[in-house]
Order: structure tokens, then sequence, then C-alpha cells
């Protein structure tokens, strides 16, 4: 899993440089050629969903997730141990909701064909990310 | 419905629950027991949040940041504003805060400007003989700026949150940024004065031109990025774009202090931030559309509005709410937990949302150094070394100047909006 999760790391290290210099492209064609790249900015859009989910996924295998945990702090280690177990169980469980939903969705796009309106990308790639992101924290939080 | 958007993420948060979870709880029980709305509204909103262009900005200010508070890039502009600052009582002090001003032009991290700046500051500080709990204090508080000095993350979420336009928002923090900066500035000159700190060298206009030429590409980017945002030559997503490229060029191939791998590297530290804020971002999305169809802010407006109270008023008790908040909550989870409830109510009161959010931003930097739980008092203990206790002592002076400065910020309103007239002109 360790490994996975680094790999999903450099990956979307990698295509957020790409979304970079794809941004930049743009402003130099712009500006310099009197014309801007087709569909860059709905690719460098989908590079951030990807990042938004697939990167939290890799924020919960490390544990890494934004909380306000300064109370919990003060409370005695085996109520501290009964909340990451109560933790455990809502991650499950809003997950799977997640994942069940979102699949549904990027199924439906992936039968209908539906793709992106400038760059022609297919639809169920982008809202994929949010079952993938989602599935990968259910299977992170398990794992762990 | 009070039980799943009231009571719940309520309870979530104050059990140390991670805030998306918090979120995605409070929803997920709303969809399913109280509501009968399709739960493909859950993704819809979800993904919804995230496809937008303008929230590109903030991991692309996010990486600017990474790669110029990387390398020497922070001593150069300690050296440029060293120069200018001549024969000032604390010009090691003033340096700090002048340069801290101009680094958050830059990166808008508080914490990574505290890091950064500190390292470079604390040092020469302890060396002319500066009180230990002075130079914790002023390093810990003055990071706190560059969320309020544009490029800042909070006031792109911010504007995201109430649809306000980014542009506005940041012209209207230039003003309050650099009021703090020169209170802080005052309080440095008056302590040194008092208590008889060093002086700098005198100022000389070779040294100052010298240090000009070395520190030019680093503070070349706040031009970019300011000017290309208000000469109207790029968005403020592409402003942030071309700062990624200039960051890479100057600290690869100028200074060249950064090879591919450090380039990575930093995108890689930008992912996890990307990852840590931006699934906040998207489980705050369906929590505020929530609040919105059970008409929870209206509610609010009503009932202010049946208890008469004045714009000042509302506006001293979101303020006390907001430093309150902001002493255990980080700024962005802040904003996007209660913007959907607050800006409505402003809004009906007849107060701008542009002056809105820079009083909202104020108050949560202020919670990035209160005691007991800022994030940059951490910041300064592990990177710096410096004792809790050390900076507890120190940092009280500077509370005080950022609640003198909220105050005349919040009821000020021009001070915020002369910006906006100024610039976007």
């Amino acid at each position: 899993m360790n490994k996975l999760m680094a790999a999903i790391e450099r990956i979307l290290a990698l295509a957020f440089i790409g979304a970079v210099c794809l941004n930049f492209a743009n402003v130099v064609g712009r500006y310099g050629f009197g014309r801007s790249l087709a569909g860059a900015d709905e690719w460098q859009i989908y590079v951030m969903v990807f990042m938004a989910f697939l990167g939290a996924a890799v924020v919960s295998w490390r544990r890494q997730h934004l909380r306000m945990d300064v109370l919990v702090r003060f409370l005695p280690g085996r109520a501290q141990t009964a909340l990451r177990f109560c933790e455990i169980a809502l991650v499950v469980a809003t997950a799977a909701f997640v994942v069940v939903q979102s699949w549904r969705y990027a199924a439906q796009m992936f039968a209908i064909g539906r793709t992106s309106d400038v760059g022609d990308i297919p639809m169920w790639i982008p809202h994929g990310a949010v079952t993938l992101g989602f599935a990968l924290i259910l299977v992170s939080v398990l794992r762990k | 419905m009070t039980f799943a958007l009231g009571v719940l993420p309520v309870a979530l948060l104050l059990l140390g629950f991670p805030i998306y979870l918090v979120l995605l709880t409070a929803v997920t029980v709303a969809l399913v027991f109280y509501t009968n709305v399709p739960p493909v509204v859950l993704h819809q909103n979800l993904f919804g949040a995230i496809d937008a262009f303008a929230l590109l900005a903030v991991p692309f200010f996010i990486y600017a940041g990474e790669l110029m508070s990387r390398g020497s890039v922070a001593q150069r502009i300690v050296d440029f504003v060293q120069a200018g600052v001549g024969r000032v009582p604390g010009s090691l002090g003033v340096t700090t805060v002048g340069t801290s001003a101009i680094f958050g032009a830059i990166s808008g991290a508080s914490a990574a400007t505290v890091a950064t700046v500190g390292k470079a500051m604390l040092p020469a500080m302890r060396r002319a003989g500066y009180p230990e709990p002075f130079a914790a204090g002023l390093i810990t508080a003055v990071g706190a700026i560059d969320i309020i000095i544009p490029p800042s993350i909070p006031l792109i979420v911010y504007g995201m949150a109430a649809q306000e336009s980014v542009p506005r928002l940041y012209a209207a923090g230039v003003l309050p940024g650099l009021l703090i900066a020169g209170m802080l500035a005052a309080y440095v000159v008056w302590t040194a004065k008092r208590h008889g700190f060093e002086r700098g060298s005198a100022f000389e206009l070779k040294n100052f031109f010298r240090s000009l030429g070395r520190g030019v590409w680093a503070l070349g980017a706040p031009f970019i990025i300011l000017g290309g945002i208000y000469g109207g030559i790029f968005s403020p997503t592409e402003a942030a774009a071309v700062a990624c490229v200039y960051a890479a060029l100057v600290t690869w191939a100028v200074f060249r202090e950064l090879g591919w791998a450090d380039v990575v590297e930093a995108a890689a530290a930008t992912v996890l931030f990307t990852g840590q804020v931006l699934i906040i971002v998207a489980c705050a999305s369906v929590f505020a559309w929530l609040l919105t169809v059970q008409q929870v802010p209206q509610s609010l407006v009503s009932w202010i509005q049946g208890h008469a109270l004045s714009q000042g008023t509302v506006l001293l008790v979101i303020n006390v709410l907001l430093l309150l908040v902001g002493c255990f909550l980080d700024p962005l989870s802040a904003i996007l937990l209660l913007t959907p409830l607050l800006v409505p109510l402003v809004k009906a009161l007849g107060i701008d949302t542009v002056h809105f959010g820079i009083v909202v931003t104020v108050n949560l930097a202020i919670g990035l150094f209160h005691p007991p739980f800022g994030i940059n008092i951490f910041v300064a203990q592990s990177v710096l070394g410096l004792k809790l206790e050390t900076i507890y002592r120190g940092i009280v002076p500077f509370i005080v100047i950022y609640l003198v400065a909220l105050l005349v910020i919040t009821y000020v309103p021009q001070l915020s909006l002369a910006g906006v007239r100024w610039f976007l002109l």
C-alpha cells in the first residue's frame, strides 16, 4: 500500500507539473501567437480533480487530514481508541455511500458516451476520480 | 435536520474527526434520513465544487511558494530590505517585518514564511542581543500578514465560497496588510528605542543597489503576479501558473539551487496540500448546498433582523466568533464552514462582502499565532527550536497590535475598499 500511495503521489505530481506547463503555454500562445490550446483548461481542471480525490486518499493513508484534535488530546487513552474505531466506522460508511453514488454517475456518463465540451475528454474519467478516490480512502482506512 | 446539520457536525468536530469526514457524515445523514432529494446530488456537488478553473489558483500559488521557499530567495530579500532600512532603531526587527510582507506577496502561505524568514533572521537578532521572547513573538506573529497580502490562499477560498471576485479581494487586502506591517514595524522601532536595541548600518546607495541586483529576480515575482492581474494580462489562475514557471526558472536556471528532483518534490508537497484542502472544499460544498436548500442562512438573517442588531454590533459578534474559531481551526476550514452562514447575513445588513472577506481573513490570521494552538507557534517551536513558554510570553504585544488593526479594518471599510477602487479602475 505504501508503494501504491507513493506511486499515486508521484504520478499526480508529474501531472500537476504538466498542468502548470499547459497553463503557461496557453498564456504564451495567446500573447505570442494569438491562439490558445483547445481544451487546455479542461485538462488542467481534471488534473486538479484527480489531485483532490486521489490526493485525499494519500493523505488518508498517511493520516494527515486536517482536524481539530486539540481537545481530544486531553482524553484518556481508552476514549481515544474508541473514537478511532468510530472514525473508521464513519469513514467506511460514508466512503462506501459516495463510492456507490459516484460509480452510478460515472457509469451513466460512460453509457451515454458523454465527453467534455471542448477537449472531447470522456467525462466518466474525471467523474470516476471521485469513485476511485473514495474507494482508495476506504481501502486505506481498512488496511491501516 | 437540526441534528444532522447542527448537532452532529459540531459534536464530530469537537471529538477531533477529520473535517472532511465531519461534513461528509452530516450530509450523508441528512440525505439518507431527513430529505427526499436523490442521493446522486452528493456526487454532483462533490465533483462540481472542484470543477472550477478559478480554484486552480490554490495549488498553483502553493507550488510557487514551495519553490521560492527552497534556496536563497528569502536571504536575498532580507539583504535587500536591510540595505533599504538603514540606521533605524531595531533595524533587524524592521527587516523581519519587511521581508515577511514581501515574501507574503510571493507565497501566501503563513507557516512557510515563519520557517523561512525565521531561519534567516532569528540568529542575527540573537547575535544583536534582542530579548528571546521579543524575537520569538515577532517572528511567530509577522507571518500572519501573508494570508492578508495578495496572493492569499484563504482569500481565493473565501472568493469561491462567497462567490466574490478574487482580484477585488486581492486589491482589498493590500492596504490592511500594509497597515498591519506598518504597525508592527512602528512597535519594533518604539521598543528598540526604549530598550536600546541595535541600529543598522547607515544607508548607502551603492550597497542598496548591490542588494537590489542580487534580489531583483526574487523581487520580480510579486510584480509579475500583481502586475499581471491588475494590468489585465492574466486571470489570477494564470498569474499563479506564470509565478510557478517563474519560480522554477529563477531557482533552477538563475540561482542554480534547485534541480529537477526538487521541482518534483515541491510538486508532491503541493499534491498533498491539495488533497488535504480540496476534499474539504468538495464536502463543504454539499454541506453549504444543504444549508441553502433548508433555508438555514435565511432563518439566521430573520433572527438577527428580529433582534434589530446594528451592523457594528453584528460585526463585533462575528469578530469574537471568528477569533474563537480561529484559535482551534485552520483558516481554510473555518472559511468553508462559516462563509455560507455568514455571507447572507452580512449581505442582508448591507455590509460589502469584499470588505467582509478581509475582516474574516484578518480574524483567522490572528488565530494562526494565537496561543494555545496557533499553527505558527508550533512551526516556530519545531523549525526554529524556540521554547513554547518563550513564544507565549513574547506573542502578547503582537496579538494586541493585530487586534487594534482588526478593529480599524472592521470599522473603517474604506481601508479595504480604497484598494479595490485604486487597483481596479
